[in-house]
Formats: structure tokens, sequence, C-alpha cells
């Protein structure tokens, strides 16, 4: 095998087994990120059965278990280089001939793999308690998740290399992104339902926004007759293959471009003691 | 005095933690954009559920929004300094800071009430700006003018709710400070936790009465509850005797639980001195 | 051992590099040319904010000179960083650098991956370099359980797990205990002599330099001060240095006027709190500058308690080279 490629399959492997590692390697993380999606879903939930709308329970908990995986994206693959830089181990990244997108996507199906338990634990709990109404395509339902979660980490791809010359800054930058984001995409409820077209043609920028409304509407069917509306999927698949493939390679890109600025103005190897 | 002087510094190394990386400007503006995108989230909630359901009457909706607003902001500031113990302990281990401190002629305490009074500080503007702007967004978003009421009395009022809540926070700071104290990994988890049960139960989306037998008993007597019901009662009833109910009951709440955070806390230290884990990195 | 006829590993001509910052611009470099052979271990030690670190750097890709060049095994550093990394290796006695939750096998693994090596041969040289450095024991252990001391030697191992042509070390033995610090430069030295690898050791500890460094290049705000074996450098000062000791100490206002006395090349000074005793040692080109200092001493009003003629150390070195010791000269850089 050509040794550039060995060398990224042998650095995405074992990145991967890193993140999965370090997870399972501790049972108790599960338990643990499945706490504050729990409560915000069922509190969501809550809030849905007051207001009448007991059918928009599904949206509530769907939208915990893609919270899940976009706060992973967020503090385990945009963050992670910060932490990294701390530590001492970005620069061995750097300095060693291992491709920094390798360890991107090292990072990203370690996040998946390291982020499914809990996010599948949310939607059986949620099924339990609530059992909510849905009518699932369900090869639509796969190809819809994977087109979402390659966006989204491909997004937290480009977030990442943030990180390289922003350091801290960027870190409260992730702060201020995970609720507005979440907000815009209609994590929690249909934004089909509730905002103006303008504003959810804004939020078609964002493949959580387009991910949230192709899964809503083939998990659940939002057209009035029970069946999905699937012209509108089917642009959103469109859509997510777009954004993944243009993001991953802005991504590549942009850390070329970073890694670059970042050698220029030594903020690579700053960290605290 | 040196209790006071070790706060007052305390506070400004929380400040300083907080927004020395920025201009304060730019620190508040990125600090106020979650706690409205998380209140515009349940207020669409609301209205997805009022466009599509059949139980809230169009005269009702106004009054609801401001419900779920004045909540969800309050839930938003509750959280962001209640667990400001739980990170300074943490990131002092991790930095060496807090074993410094904990040796020091006040130790630990008034450190930790500061950076969670500087934390207050901060909230409190962001969270009052994120209520002002959730506000607006809904008029235009939703076409719905909320009714708060805003007058001179009840933002002074409401000044006093804010201020007495500060007991009840701290203490949960403290609670959740003692954990912290001896965890040396997930330190951030029981935090998470509890902010994820305030958020149930503390009134912050939905009446804790529609919560079945005894989970509303325990809605009923978290103080911070009181605290939300006392603010809702002055900014959207405009009713003053309601308020001071509310508020002697989240005060005397607030009081019992700071008094219990304090003592856990104590207690933890000692304990955790004994076992040597004072200085023990988090990891 | 002569390095004379090696090739040339590590090749950098007036090497500058500034960072401008909200306090100004600080000259990190200041034109080092520097020559590195292949089996060398060559030194470079200089106080804190010498310039050392900055150097390592800029070697090992993580930083562009402002001017100048750099080439790492032939290749310049700053314009083929990638034909440079899969030859060479770095780490920092800073660093604690590894993911907690693995153990330190797993994590050594893990680095031995970004260079494409195969798992078994990865885990022959965990094995092999672990034995050597006392690590068999805590490999199967998680990373954040192991004390500082075996962290570093973790560090250590990664760095030579790549088999690098050119290894660069910052400081790689600062706060460890005496053992695991003596481990660490016996296995330093092996690999050098062994294997043949070119070994940039940044460093102020002298005693490591005088060690195990096959030269040395002396570096001091941003410049390369001076580069030969420390034989040669302590040589080069001609007479051994004088060591005078007062009770009770001198402050530093009264010493200044010693520099001027005829002969002395620097000096620097200590204080022995558990005597109460002052002790000032002065470089000195002769007999009879030595026995100047003293009378200066004298006639100065110190009260002179003894003084004798000690071998030269490379901090005399330094001090003849800059006027000041070490730590004279850290509390006088503004970084």
């Amino acid at each position: 095998m050509n040794p550039r490629a060995s060398i990224w399959l042998k650095t995405v492997y074992a990145r991967t087994w890193v993140r999965t590692k370090s997870i399972y390697g501790e049972p108790l993380w599960v338990a643990v990120n499945v706490g504050f999606p729990f409560f915000t879903s069922l509190a969501l939930s809550l809030l849905y059965s007051s207001a009448g709308l007991k059918s928009g329970i599904g949206f509530a908990f769907l939208g915990g278990v893609m919270v899940s995986f976009w706060g992973n994206v967020l503090w385990s693959m945009a963050s992670q280089f910060n932490w990294d830089k701390q530590q001492g181990l970005f620069e061995l990244y750097i300095t060693s001939p291992a491709p920094i997108s390798a360890i991107l996507i090292g990072m990203s199906l370690g996040g998946i793999l390291g982020t499914a338990p809990s996010a599948i634990t949310l939607a059986i709990v949620g099924w339990i308690l609530f059992a909510p109404p849905a009518n699932p395509l369900w090869p639509l339902v796969a190809v819809t998740f994977a087109l979402t979660l390659a966006s989204l980490y491909a997004m937290g791809m480009a977030l990442s290399s943030l990180y390289l010359v922003y350091g801290r800054e960027a870190d409260s930058v992730n702060e201020a992104l995970h609720e507005p984001v979440s907000f815009l995409s209609g994590v929690y409820f249909p934004a089909s339902l509730a905002f103006p077209a303008v504003l959810q043609a804004i939020a078609l920028v964002i493949p959580l926004a387009v991910g949230m409304d192709a899964l809503q509407r083939t998990l659940f069917s939002l057209n009035s007759t029970g069946v999905a509306d699937l012209t509108l999927v089917y642009r959103d698949i469109l859509l997510l293959a777009i954004m993944g493939i243009t993001l991953l390679f802005a991504a590549s890109k942009a850390l070329k471009i970073l890694e670059e600025k970042g050698r220029r103005a030594g903020t690579i190897a700053v960290r605290l003691r | 005095m040196s209790y006071v002087r070790s706060l007052v510094a305390s506070i400004r190394v929380g400040w300083s933690r907080d927004f020395g990386w920025t201009n304060p400007i730019l620190g508040f503006s990125l600090k106020t954009i979650a706690p409205i995108a998380s209140t515009m989230t349940a207020l669409t909630i609301l209205y997805i559920g009022f466009k599509n359901g059949a139980s809230i009457a169009s005269a009702q909706f106004p009054f609801l929004l401001g419900y779920i607003v004045i909540g969800a902001t309050l839930y938003a500031h509750i959280s962001a300094y209640s667990w400001v113990p739980t990170l300074a302990i943490a990131e002092g281990k991790w930095t060496f800071v807090f074993p410094q401190v904990y040796v020091s002629t006040r130790s630990s305490p008034p450190y930790l009430a500061g950076r969670c009074l500087a934390s207050f500080f901060s909230s409190t503007v962001t969270s009052m700006a994120s209520l002002v702007v959730a506000v607006v967004i809904s008029l235009y978003l939703f076409g719905v003018a909320i009714p708060l009421v805003i007058t001179p009395l009840s933002l002074f009022l409401f000044g006093i709710a804010l201020v007495v809540n500060i007991f009840a926070s701290m203490g949960l700071g403290f609670l959740l400070g003692a954990y912290a104290i001896f965890a040396s990994k997930f330190e951030w988890a029981l935090p998470t936790y509890v902010s994820g049960l305030l958020m149930v139960f503390s009134e912050a989306l939905f009446p804790v009465t529609s919560l079945p037998h005894p989970f509303s008993d325990i809605g009923n007597v978290l103080p911070f509850t009181e605290f939300i019901r006392a603010s809702r009662a002055v900014l959207l009833q405009g009713s003053v005797g309601s308020y001071v109910y509310y508020l002697g009951l989240s005060f005397i709440g607030g009081i019992m639980l700071l008094v219990l955070g304090l003592l856990a806390f104590k207690y933890a230290e000692r304990r955790a001195r004994r076992l040597g884990v004072l200085d023990r990195k988090v990891v | 051992m002569s390095f004379r006829d090696a090739k040339p590993t590590v090749e950098v001509e007036d090497l500058h590099r500034e960072f401008k910052g909200k306090e100004g611009t600080v000259l990190a470099l200041d034109g080092v040319d520097l020559k590195v052979r292949e089996g060398e271990v060559f030194g470079v030690l200089g106080p804190n904010g010498a310039g050392k670190t900055t150097m390592i750097r800029i070697l090992s890709t993580l930083l562009l000179p402002s001017s100048g060049s750099a080439r790492v095994m032939g290749w310049d550093v700053a314009k083929r960083p990638e034909k440079v990394r899969p030859l060479i290796s770095t780490a920092s006695g800073a660093e604690r650098a590894g993911y907690d939750y693995i153990t330190a096998r797993g994590n050594l693994w893990f680095f031995s991956q970004l260079y494409g090596l195969s798992s078994k041969l990865a885990h022959e040289r965990i094995n092999e370099f672990s034995e050597m450095l006392g690590l068999t024991d805590y490999l199967d252990r998680k990373f954040y359980t192991l004390s500082t001391g075996y962290r570093q030697r973790v560090t250590v191992v990664r760095a030579f797990i790549n088999d690098p042509k050119v290894v660069f070390l910052d400081e790689p033995t600062i706060g460890l205990d005496v053992m695991t610090a003596l481990k660490i430069r016996e296995f330093l030295l092996k690999q050098a002599k062994e294997s043949g690898r070119t070994i940039l050791l940044a460093t102020h500890n002298m005693a490591e330099v005088d060690a195990i460094c096959n030269r040395v290049g002396i570096i001091d705000k941003g410049k390369i001060l001076a580069c030969d074996t420390p034989m040669a450098l302590k040589r080069s000062l001609g007479a051994p240095a004088l060591v005078m000791e007062m009770t009770p100490p001198p402050d530093s206002a009264s010493l200044e006027p010693l520099s001027k006395v005829d002969g002395v090349k620097g000096f620097t000074s200590s204080i022995d709190e558990e005597r109460g005793v002052g002790r000032v040692q002065v470089v000195v080109d002769s007999d009879e500058s030595a026995q100047g200092a003293i009378d200066f001493a004298r006639k100065s009003g110190m009260n002179l308690i003894s003084n004798w003629r000690q071998q030269t150390t490379l901090e005399e070195v330094f001090v003849a080279l800059v006027g000041r010791g070490f730590r004279e000269r850290e509390h006088e850089s503004p970084s």
C-alpha cells in the first residue's frame, strides 16, 4: 500500500480507537452523557403536553438524540484541539507525518461511536415513557441520519480549524453557538410549522437544520394526510450530501491555511501550563 | 475584614476569568445568545402547540408566552451561576489555584462565594438582556406582545427577588461543590443533572402541578420554584401580595439551602483533607 | 569522538524570529548559526527566555522563522515540513501529553500509528524502550494514574518510537527526581551512540550538558555566544574561577564595582541561608586578577571568611560571555 495512504488509514483507526476506548473504558460516560439531553427532552415533552400537542413529544426526544451528537461535535470535536493544545498533544500531531484530516476523521468516527450508546438510551427511554406517535420510513430515516451526522461532523472539522489560531476565544464562541444553532435548526420542534419562509431559508445553510427537517418528516410525517412530503426530504438529502462534501473540502483547505497561519504567528504550541 | 477582602478579590478574579479574554461588550453578547435561544425554543414549542393543538385559548396565549419567557430566562440565570463553585474547584485543581486558596487565611468559602457572585452579576445582565430580546423577537415572530408589567415598582421588587435568590443558588453551588471536592473525574456531571432536574421541577416551563404526585411536591418545596413564582407574580400578574408570599418562601428555603450547602461543603473539605484529595488533579 | 566528518543533520543559517504582541516586538532569535552532525548530542544552553524553545519549535516545524533558513536532514523546515516530519520527533519537559483514560501502552501505540508503524513493530519498540527506562511494569496503567516521573518516561519513549533521525528535546528532565533524570540521560546517550541519532537538547541544566553533550551552544538573547565541546569552553576561560565566602552576605550594589576589577570577566552571587553566608563566584583570566578580586572584597569592608579556586563550570563560561549568571539574567530579562 502507498505509505501516505497507510499512515492516513492507521491514523484514522488509531484516533477512533483512542476516542472510543476513552468513553467505553469509563462506562459512567454513557450515564453522564444521557443526563442533560434526557431532562431537556423530558421538560420539553411536558411543555408539549401542557400546550395540548402530545404528538409533539416525539420531536422533543428526537431533538435530545440529535443534541447529543451536536454537543459531541461542538465540545469533543471543535473544542478537542483546544484541550490537545493545552496538554501539548496538538503540537505532536503537527510535527508528525500524519495528516490532520485523518486525526479529525478518527475523532469524528470515535465521537459517533462514543455518543451512540447515550443517544440510543435516550431514544429508548423516551419511547418507553411516552410512546410518541410515529410512522417512520426506515430506509429514508437511515439515509438522512447518516448524511446528517456526516455533515455535522464535517462542520465540526471546519470549526476545529479555528482552534489552530483562535485558541480560547473560539471556546467561548462554541458556547455561544450551541443553543442558537439548536434553535434555528428546529432541533426540538418542526421549524416549518413555526418559522417564516425567510428564516427557514436562512437556516438551510446549517447542516443540522436540514437534517432535522428530513428526520422529522421521515419519522413523524408532518403532512396532515400522514404521508411524508418526500419532495422536501429528497431536497434535504441532496443538500446534506452537498454540504458534507463542501464542508469536508472547506475544512481541509481551512486547516492548511490556518496551520500555516498558526506556524507564522506562533500559536500552535501555546498552552496553559 | 480579611473575609470581605477575600470575597471582593474573588469577585474580581471571577469577573476577569469570564471576561479577561475579550472586551466586556463582546463577552456579554456571547453570553446572552444562549439564554435567548433556549428561551425562544420553549416559546416556539408553545406557539406550535397554540397553532396546532386545541387547549390554548387566543386570549390566554400572550400570558402563557410571558409565563415561559420569565421562567426560561430565570432558569438560565440560576443555572449559570449555581454551578460556578464546581467550575472553580475543578479548574482550581487543574491549575493548582484551589489548594493555594484552601490553605489561605479564610480558606475556600469566600473564594467560592466571590466567584459565584461575580457570575451572578454577569448572568443577571445577560438573563435580563435575553428576556428583553426574547420579548422583542416574539413580537416579530409570533405577532404577539407579551404583557409584562414594567413599572419602577415591579422592577424594584424583581431586583429584590433576584438578590434573595442568591441564597438558594449559592447554597446549591456549595452542595455541588462538596461533590466536586472529591471528584477526580466527571465533576461537571452532577451539576448537569441537577440543572436538568431544575428545568423540570422549578416550574420554569410549566406548572409543577402538571407533574404526577409525588413529583409535584418536590417542585413545590424548591426555593427556586418560589423565586420564579414571585417573579411572575410581580412581572406578569402585578400582584404584590402573591409576590411577598412567594418571596418569603423563597427566602426561607434559600437560607435553609445555604446552611445545608455550607455544612455539606465544610464536611466535604474535612473529609477530603483526611483522604488527601484536596489537591488531587481532576482528569 | 569527532563528528567533523559526519554529515550535518541540522543546519541553521542566520535564523531570526520575532513575535509581535501588545507589549511590542520581542526578538526571540537574532541571527543564529548552527550545524549539528549525525550521531551528535548537541546541547543548547541558556537561561529562560534565551530563545532555546523558539529554536526547537522552528526546527520541529511548529513555527516559521521570520528570516534565515533552517534545514533538517537537508530539507527546509519552512518550505518542506512534510519531508521533515517523518524524520524527526520532539519531546518537552513541560508536556505530559497523553490521553488520560488510555493506558501508557495504548498512548504509545497511538502515536506510533501517526508515523505509520505496524502494530507489531510498535509494540516491539514500546517493550524495548520501556525496558531501558524501567517503564515496563507501568505500561498497562491508565495515563492519569502515572506519577510525573513515569509520564515523562512515557514521553521520552514516545519520542523514539518512530525511529527518528533527529530528536528535539526541550528540557526533558525538568522537575524530575535524580534517578529518573539519570535513567533518561543514560537512555539518550545510548540512543545517540548505538543508533546514530542526532539529539538536540535545549536545557538550562549544566550538569546535564556536562554529562551527555558532545558539544554545546550557549545562547542568550537570541544569539549563540559560543559553540564547542564543554571541555574546550571551560578551558577557554584560562584560569580557574575564584570563590569567595563572606558574612554577612553582601548586597548586589556593593558587589557591582567587582566587575571593574582588572581581569574580572564577570561574577555570580548566591546566599547560603542556613549558614548565613554569601558566596560570590568570580570568573577571572589569571591568578593576579583573582588576587585583585580578593583585595577588592577586603578593601570594601566585606568580611571574607574563606576563598578558594575551583574548576570552571559552564555557568562561569556563560558569566564570562555575558557578565552575569543565569539567575541574574532571568531577573533582567523582560520575557
